[in-house]
C-alpha cells in the first residue's frame, strides 16, 4: 500500500502533469502565431473566384466550426480538451476530410517498426561493444572501434543517408529506392521480406550513427566502472573476466544506459523525419513533413501530443522499474 | 619457524614519462624483509612513505607506472616456491584467495553495488573452487556464522550495511577460503574507535583460528600495538627499523621510531605531544644520505651523505641509522 501511495501514485501524477502541460503548450503555440489557418482557407478557396460577402461569411462559420475555432479563447481550449479525451484530433485540413487519427495511424506501424528496432539493435550494439572496449581499453581491436565510430559519429544520419542510397540503389542497385513495401499487405514471406528489405537502408541510417554514440556512452561509463574499487578487488581475487565483465561492469552502467533506452523509445513517435523522407519512407515522419508544408496544424498537433505522451509514459514507465535495475534506488 | 613470504632488495618505482620528462618516484626503495608463517606483522609508517605500494607489490598486484625495478618476492608454501613477482593468470586463479588474501582499506567501497552479498561471496568462492551455488552459500553462511556476523547480511546489498558491518563482511570475504597469508590495507581506517576495536578482534580470531599470516599496514600505532607480533617502520620508501612489537614500542632505537612512539598518547600524561618536525619527503626527489636527516634533531655530517645500512642491532632488531651502527661498532669493539 505504501508502495502504491508513497512511489507509484506521485509518479503518475507527475506524468498527468506533464501531459496536461504539453497538451496546454500544444495548444497555444499555433494560436500564438501570427497566420490563421482559416484566413489561410479563405485566401486558397477565394484567390481565383469572386465570392459574396455573405459566403465568405457563411465559409468562416463552417470552417471555424469544422476547426474547432470557434468562440472565445477558453471555450476553444475547452473544446480541445473534450476532443483530445475523446481521442479525436480532427479532420486533417489538407487531407480534408480524412480524420487525423486515421493519417497518423497508417504512419505509425512503419515508424513504430523501422525506428523500434533501429533503437533496441544500436542500443544492444552499443552497449555490448562499448562495454567490451572500456573494459579493454588497450586491445587493438577496442582502439580501432573506438577511432572508428568517434569517425563516424558526427557524420549527420542524413548525409549517412544519402550516402548509403546513392551507393546502393543507384551504383550497386540491391535496395529498392523509395517506399515501404511492395505487394499486398499479408502476413506471406514475401511481403514481409520486401517490408525488411525496404526498411534496411533507412535502419542502417540511423543505427549507425546511434550505435556510435552509445558506444562513446557506454565505454565511458565501463571505463568509469573498470577503475571502481570493487572491479579492482573482484580481478585481484582472479574472478573471470567474463563475469567481472558482466555482473561488475556492465551491470553497474545499466542505470543510465536504461533511462536512455526508455527515452529513445519514447521519441520514436515523432518519426525519423529527415530519414523517412529521403527513403520516402511512409511513417510518421513523412506524414509529419507533409503536414508541416501544408500547415496542417492539425496534423502537427496530433504527432505532437503523440510524442508528448509517449515520452512521458516513458519517463513514466523508467521511473516505476528504476527499483528493478539498481537496488539503491528505493521507494522512500 | 619457517618464512612464509621472502623480499630481497626490492625496489619498486612508479615512472611516468609525460612530453618527455621522466619522472621517477621512488616509492619503495631497496626493501628486505622475511615474514614468518603464523606471525603478525605490521608494517607502520605516516602517509605516503609506501606502505602501499610495498603491499601491492608483496601481493604481486602492480601494474604501471608501478614498476618493480630490482629485487624479488618469493612466497613459500610447504616446499613450493612461487615468485610474487610473475604471477601467470593459473597462478593468480590458484594462489589468490585460496593462499594468499587481500584485505583492503575500511573505506574503500569493494562490494559491488548492484550485487547481493551472497553473490558477491559465490563469485569468489566458485572462482577457486568448484562448488555449486548452494554449497556456496553453505560455506558462506556457516563461516558468517563462526564470525558472529548475522546472516541477513547475506540477502544484503551493500549499501543497506553500516560501515563497520561491511568491513566485517569485506573481511568475511576477503578470508573465506581460509588464505595461509592475508594482507591488510588499513582495515581500520575511517571507521570510529568502537567499530575498529570490533574490527581487530574479528582480525585476530581469522588470524588466530588456522594460523594465518598477517601483514597489517596502517599508520595508526594502536592498531599495531594491539596485533602486530614484529614491526617494520617504514619511512620513504625505506625500512628504518623493525623489532618485535615491545621493542619497538619500548625501546626504539631510530629516531624516526621514537619520535613516532613519543607521539602516541599515554592516558597517565598530560603533557602536550611531540609531533616531529617538517614533512615527510617527496619521494620522486628523496634527500641524499639518510632520508630522514632533514627532520633529524641528532643528524651528523654523515647522515647527509651517506645513506646508513640497515643493521641487526641484536637478534630479531635491525635499524637503519648511522649512529646506531657507530654505537653497535663499539660495543663490539670496546
Amino acid at each position: 500500500m505504501t508502495l502504491l501511495k508513497e512511489f507509484i501514485l506521485p509518479r503518475l501524477l507527475q506524468w498527468a502533469m506533464v501531459i496536461f502541460v504539453g497538451v496546454t503548450i500544444t495548444f497555444l503555440i499555433p494560436r500564438l502565431s501570427p497566420v490563421n489557418p482559416i484566413d489561410q482557407a479563405l485566401g486558397r478557396l477565394t484567390a481565383f473566384q469572386n465570392v459574396e460577402p455573405e459566403g465568405v461569411l457563411a465559409l468562416r462559420a463552417t470552417l471555424e466550426d469544422l476547426y474547432g475555432l470557434g468562440g472565445s479563447f477558453f471555450d476553444q481550449y475547452i473544446a480541445f480538451w473534450q476532443r483530445v479525451i475523446r481521442g479525436d484530433l480532427g479532420p486533417s485540413f489538407s487531407a480534408f476530410p480524412r480524420p487525423v487519427n486515421e493519417l497518423i495511424g497508417a504512419g505509425l506501424p512503419w515508424t513504430i517498426g523501422l525506428l523500434g528496432s533501429a533503437v533496441v539493435l544500436s542500443w544492444v550494439l552499443g552497449v555490448v561493444l562499448g562495454s567490451l572496449a572500456g573494459y579493454f581499453p588497450h586491445r587493438l581491436w577496442s582502439q580501432v572501434l573506438d577511432k572508428v565510430l568517434i569517425v563516424v559519429y558526427p557524420i549527420p544520419y542524413y548525409i549517412l543517408a544519402f550516402v548509403l542510397l546513392m551507393a546502393f540503389t543507384y551504383y550497386l542497385p540491391i535496395f529498392p529506392l523509395v517506399g515501404g513495401a511492395k505487394g499486398t499487405p499479408g502476413l506471406n514471406w514475401d511481403y514481409i521480406s520486401s517490408v525488411l528489405i525496404h526498411s534496411f537502408l533507412p535502419a542502417v541510417s540511423i543505427i549507425v550513427g546511434a550505435t556510435a554514440f552509445r558506444f562513446i556512452m557506454s565505454k565511458a561509463l565501463a571505463s568509469t566502472e573498470t577503475s571502481s574499487d570493487y572491479v579492482t578487488y573482484a580481478e585481484m581475487a582472479a574472478v573471470p573476466k567474463r563475469k567481472v565483465l558482466f555482473f561488475y561492469v556492465t551491470r553497474n552502467t545499466m542505470l543510465p544506459q536504461i533511462t536512455d533506452l526508455a527515452l529513445s523509445l519514447g521519441a520514436i513517435f515523432e518519426g525519423a523525419l529527415i530519414t523517412e523522407v529521403v527513403f520516402a519512407y511512409p511513417g510518421v515522419g513523412s506524414v509529419l513533413y507533409n503536414s508541416i508544408i501544408s500547415a496542417d496544424y492539425n496534423v502537427i498537433m496530433g504527432i505532437t501530443l503523440l510524442s508528448i505522451v509517449g515520452i512521458a509514459t516513458a519517463s513514466l514507465i523508467v521511473d516505476l522499474s528504476y527499483p528493478l535495475f539498481d537496488p539503491r534506488v528505493r521507494f522512500r | 619457524m619457517t618464512t612464509i613470504i621472502e623480499a630481497k632488495n626490492l625496489k619498486a618505482y612508479y615512472i611516468t614519462q609525460a612530453y618527455g620528462v621522466e619522472r621517477t618516484v621512488q616509492a619503495v626503495d631497496n626493501i628486505s624483509l622475511e615474514i614468518q608463517e603464523g606471525e603478525v606483522f605490521g608494517i607502520a609508517g605516516e602517509s605516503g612513505c609506501g606502505k602501499s605500494t610495498l603491499l601491492k607489490v608483496l601481493l604481486g598486484a602492480f601494474e604501471p607506472p608501478l614498476t618493480v625495478v630490482d629485487g624479488t618476492v618469493e612466497y613459500h608454501f610447504d616446499s613450493e616456491r612461487i615468485n610474487a613477482l610473475a604471477l601467470t593468470d593459473q597462478n593468480l586463479r590458484d594462489i589468490r584467495w585460496s593462499k594468499v588474501s587481500y584485505i583492503p582499506q575500511g573505506s574503500m567501497h569493494v562490494l559491488n553495488p548492484v550485487r547481493r552479498i551472497r553473490d558477491s561471496f559465490y563469485d569468489f568462492i566458485t572462482t577457486h573452487q568448484q562448488v555449486g551455488r548452494r554449497e556456496s552459500l553453505e560455506i558462506t553462511r556457516k563461516y558468517l556464522a563462526d564470525l558472529g556476523l548475522p546472516e541477513s547480511v547475506l540477502a544484503a546489498y551493500p549499501h543497506q550495511l553500516s560501515g563497520g558491518m561491511r568491513q566485517r563482511v569485506t573481511i568475511a570475504l576477503a578470508t573465506i577460503l581460509w588464505p595461509k597469508l592475508i594482507f591488510a590495507d588499513e582495515p581500520t581506517t575511517a571507521l570510529d574507535v568502537v567499530v575498529q576495536r570490533g574490527v581487530i578482534q574479528l582480525l585476530k580470531e581469522v588470524q588466530q583460528r588456522e594460523g594465518s599470516t598477517l601483514v597489517l599496514i596502517t599508520h595508526d600505532m594502536g592498531v599495531h600495538a594491539n596485533l602486530a607480533d614484529r614491526i617494520a617502520v617504514l619511512y620513504a620508501g625505506k625500512i628504518v627499523e623493525e623489532a618485535d612489537t615491545r621493542t619497538i614500542l619500548k625501546n626504539p632505537r631510530h629516531p624516526y621510531t621514537q619520535y613516532l612512539i613519543k607521539s602516541l598518547p599515554h592516558l597517565d600524561e598530560r603533557a602536550e605531544r611531540v609531533s616531529i618536525p617538517g614533512r615527510p619527503p617527496a619521494l620522486d626527489n628523496p634527500p641524499t644520505g639518510c632520508r630522514f636527516h632533514p627532520r633529524c634533531p641528532l643528524a651528523i655530517d654523515k647522515c647527509r651523505t651517506i645513506d646508513p645500512d640497515l643493521i641487526t642491532v641484536r637478534p630479531g632488531h635491525r635499524a637503519a641509522c648511522h649512529l646506531v651502527t657507530e654505537e653497535v661498532i663499539h660495543a663490539t669493539t670496546a
